[in-house]
């Protein structure tokens, strides 16, 4: 380890913005004058809205002067506000909790009503089992059905309820293939085209990877999955699959042969993306806890969009992961309440993540000449316990070295969970993108929550000090239920189950160590192109921009009610 | 108090690290080495500022005095001898601790590891921003006092809190002292700082006095916390991080292949 120069400090400027007139610097300030709550405008809106809640149903609500601390509300020091990282937006912390963001929502939303599914075997079972004929055309019009169909229309029956298109807008399928030819002979509208949406090396992979088969990017409506759960959406899909092809290709829809059909067509070639989990649990498929790490980093999409930067690419996986797996599934599934999200975003506001990740990239190019703006395998470092060691360590130290000559940074990550966090999360992806392996970054990880504890004699919180403390011994360890290459691990990996600030950033470890490599996808290519799709609600290829939008109320989501509720 | 007997085959390095920082966290931890007395708070004082019995009740009991009970024909509990809170089948309670960054004598794990050595009976919680110590509640007032009346507090960086302990990583105020929401100790005109509420945050019937806040230059002399602005920085303690290495290198090999650890 050796300290390097780098003179750009990313978090300068939000601190600055944050600390107004104030020297960032200063060990000292001024307590206990700034009026409370008061001095936040959005809390004073909540005031005023409960108020009129409360008059309109006769129940108390949100009361901070009385029910806060015996009547102490919050507002003894300065609160502060907090600059989405690499956005230049600065936003209420209070909007980044998800209740209060509709592109959070949006967000989960999009991943748990997806489902992707393949053709290839029900078209197998048309022309060999029923002597359908299968052409370009015939798939044109079977995707005309079900794009009528799967937002909730009949096709086949007569007298249906159906549902309202002003409701389900959000709904429709695409599909995706490697086979160009295909691709180009099936309408555009439908088409997911991988040579169109991905940088040249990427698309070449992808469409090598996936061949000649033909697969269905379904995303059933937002409203569906949210009144229901993530196991509805492979159902809701598969009725309308099996409906679309018994429409589209005039087959009787009793006849045995259709069951054969409907297996291939439904469920024999189902991508979910999220697995189910125990029962201890308690949740189906495509519900949070299931999201294998790798197949997360491949929804996320900055790679595609910003190939040349590995170190942006992980970083908003970061932000969406924490978001996902602090914020939503630890913070509101498994648990309850506010906390996890001021835990959570210190993650990815105010760029000081961002700072000590460039801090390791800079060390890596200037120590081991990774080339990292130039993603390559060729020139990834061999991860011995040597280097590992070194780069978490000089990433763990620089970390620590600008929360203590700014004590700014440290008043605004106040927790040491969200220090601990943020400096290992950057320790991690520096190892993972220095050596295109996931296992190292997580190595480093632990190595910088040692460090960490020992410097400061102090980490996070109970539950948090137990997972760091043991993660050297099973970050290399891949036996069953003792380890797992980064890539398959995920939020229910026994010992990740437990607790915040963790899930997010390892899932961007794991994405660091492919977007480092500049390979086109980490666990799952269908799922890369499929989340590829510019048509979805929420970009994934800009997840804290998108959270910016919604904290500023600028963004528009889907499950719109207003058509069928009475006018405000 | 815990003696470490000399016929132990095993002595206790109490850590790593040829720093200041070190050294200071080896004195706090060995047993063996005196705590400097820094200033004398009264028995009626801490049951005060603990805040869970009033001065001069009675000890509430969890059970009877182990002597009038009938003891289980246990052999672990004749090798160990109970503590005199337990004797008497006193209440578990405790104290917390919050300690500024900001060179405040002790820290979380440092302070888990200095009671573990040196008191009997305990229960620590370590955290990022609080440490708790539970046991029994006559052990906890005797324990009490030493935390509170050596150089393991500083009255204006160091705050006894039960709840609501947010402050140690926030700037001091201009006057020294660490943030604390409910301004449970609060600085005088003369300099010393005192209690007007217990560790909860319930006004005392009187006020506290817990001393003058030690000078900047003695805190940096003692601290415990490596820190590169003023300090000691941590990768200047080249044996300390090594040590940690080591230790994490070991950890790994064991996981996957424990022939080789």
């Amino acid at each position: 380890m050796a300290k390097i120069e780098r003179t750009q400090k990313l978090f300068l400027k939000s601190l600055k913005e944050k600390f107004q007139g104030q020297d960032v610097q200063s060990e000292t300030t001024e307590f206990y004058k700034f009026n409370g709550y008061h001095q936040s405008p959005r809390k004073e809106e909540f005031v005023k809205a409960s108020r009129a809640v409360e008059m309109d149903r006769g129940i108390s609500m949100y009361d901070p002067v009385r029910c806060h601390l015996g009547g102490i509300p919050l507002g003894q020091r300065q609160l502060m506000t907090y600059e989405v990282s690499g956005t230049g937006v600065f936003v209420e912390g209070d909007d980044l909790h998800f209740v209060n963001n509709a592109a959070m929502q949006q967000m989960w939303d999009d991943i748990r009503r997806t489902v992707i599914v393949n053709m290839d075997l029900a078209h197998q079972t048309l022309q060999k089992r029923l002597g359908k004929e299968v052409t370009p055309e015939t798939i044109n019009e079977y995707l005309h059905v079900l794009n009528h169909a799967m937002p909730g229309a009949a096709v086949v029956q007569e007298h249906m309820v159906e549902t309202h298109p002003g409701l389900v807008d959000d709904c429709y399928v695409k599909v995706f293939t490697g086979d160009q030819e295909l691709a180009d002979d099936l309408e555009p509208q439908f088409v997911l085209d991988v040579e169109k949406l991905f940088p040249g090396k990427q698309a070449e992979a992808l469409s090598a990877a996936v061949g000649k088969s033909l697969w269905q990017a379904i995303h059933i409506p937002t409203t569906v999955s949210r009144t229901c759960d993530g196991g509805t959406t492979s159902r809701w899909s598969a009725m309308q699959i099996g409906m679309s092809f018994i429409g589209a290709y005039r087959m009787c829809a009793g006849e045995a042969a259709v069951a054969d059909l409907s297996y291939a067509a439904k469920h024999a070639g189902v991508i979910q993306m999220a697995s189910h989990l125990p029962a201890r649990r308690a949740r189906g498929p495509n519900e949070p806890g299931g999201i294998g790490f790798g197949l997360f980093s491949d929804i996320i999409q900055a790679n595609r969009k910003y190939p040349n930067d590995p170190a942006k690419a992980s970083l908003e996986v970061v932000g969406a992961g924490t978001m996902l797996f602090d914020q939503i599934w630890l913070g509101s599934y498994m648990s309850g309440g506010v906390g996890f999200t001021q835990y959570a975003t210190a993650a990815y506001t105010d760029n000081i993540l961002d700072e000590f990740t460039y801090y390791g990239m800079d060390y890596i190019k200037d120590k081991y000449k990774v080339d990292w703006k130039n993603p390559s395998a060729d020139d990834k470092v061999k991860p011995t316990y040597d280097i590992v060691n070194d780069i978490s360590t000089e990433v763990a130290l620089n970390g620590m070295e600008q929360y203590e000559q700014y004590p700014t940074m440290m008043e605004d990550h106040f927790g040491g969970s969200q220090r601990a966090g943020v400096l290992a999360a950057a320790s991690g992806l520096s190892a993972s993108i220095a050596t295109g392996n996931s296992n190292a970054g997580l190595n480093a990880w632990y190595l910088c929550m040692l460090l960490h504890k020992d410097g400061w004699s102090r980490l996070g919180f109970f539950g948090y000090d137990l997972q760091d403390q043991c993660g050297s011994a099973n970050s290399l360890s891949i036996r069953g239920d003792e380890g797992a290459i980064g890539e398959v691990r995920g939020p229910n990996y026994p010992n990740y189950a437990m607790n915040v600030g963790h899930q997010g950033e390892y899932a961007a470890i794991t994405g660091g160590a492919h977007y480092g490599r500049g390979d086109a996808w980490c666990f799952d290519p269908r799922v890369k192109i499929c989340f590829a799709d510019p048509a979805l609600k929420f970009d994934f290829a800009e997840p804290r921009r998108e959270f910016a939008k919604g904290a500023i109320r600028e963004f528009m989501p889907a499950g719109e009610r207003s058509l069928i509720i009475p006018a405000r | 108090m815990n003696e470490v007997k000399e016929n132990m085959a095993y002595k206790p390095q109490y850590g790593p690290g040829t720093s200041n920082v070190a050294a200071n966290r080896r004195k706090q931890m060995d047993p063996n080495q005196k705590l400097e007395k820094m200033r004398d708070v009264t028995d009626e004082d801490i049951v005060l500022i603990l805040g869970h019995r009033a001065p001069g009740a009675a000890y509430p009991t969890a059970h009877p005095p182990l002597a009038e009970q009938q003891e289980p024909d246990c052999p672990i509990r004749k090798i160990v001898t109970p503590t005199e809170g337990a004797k008497a089948g006193d209440r578990v309670r405790y104290i917390q601790f919050a300690d500024s960054m900001f060179f405040a004598p002790c820290q979380p794990y440092q302070r888990t590891y200095t009671e573990c050595y040196r008191f009997r009976g305990i229960d620590p919680g370590t955290l990022s921003g609080r440490q708790i110590v539970e046991c029994r509640e006559r052990d906890l007032e005797k324990y009490s006092k030493e935390l509170i009346e050596t150089e393991l507090l500083d009255p204006a960086r160091t705050g006894i809190r039960g709840a609501t302990v947010h402050g140690h990583s926030l700037r001091l105020a201009e006057n020294g002292m660490m943030f604390d929401m409910l301004q449970r100790s609060v600085l005088g005109e003369d300099g010393i700082v005192r209690y007007v509420k217990n560790q909860i945050g319930e006004p005392l019937d009187r006020a506290v006095a817990v001393g003058k806040p030690l000078d900047e230059k003695w805190l940096k002399a003692h601290t415990t916390i490596f820190h590169s602005l003023g300090g000691t920085a941590y990768r200047d303690d080249k044996e300390y991080v090594e040590y940690v290495q080591r230790i994490h290198t070991l950890r790994t090999k064991y996981g996957f292949l424990p022939k080789e650890a």
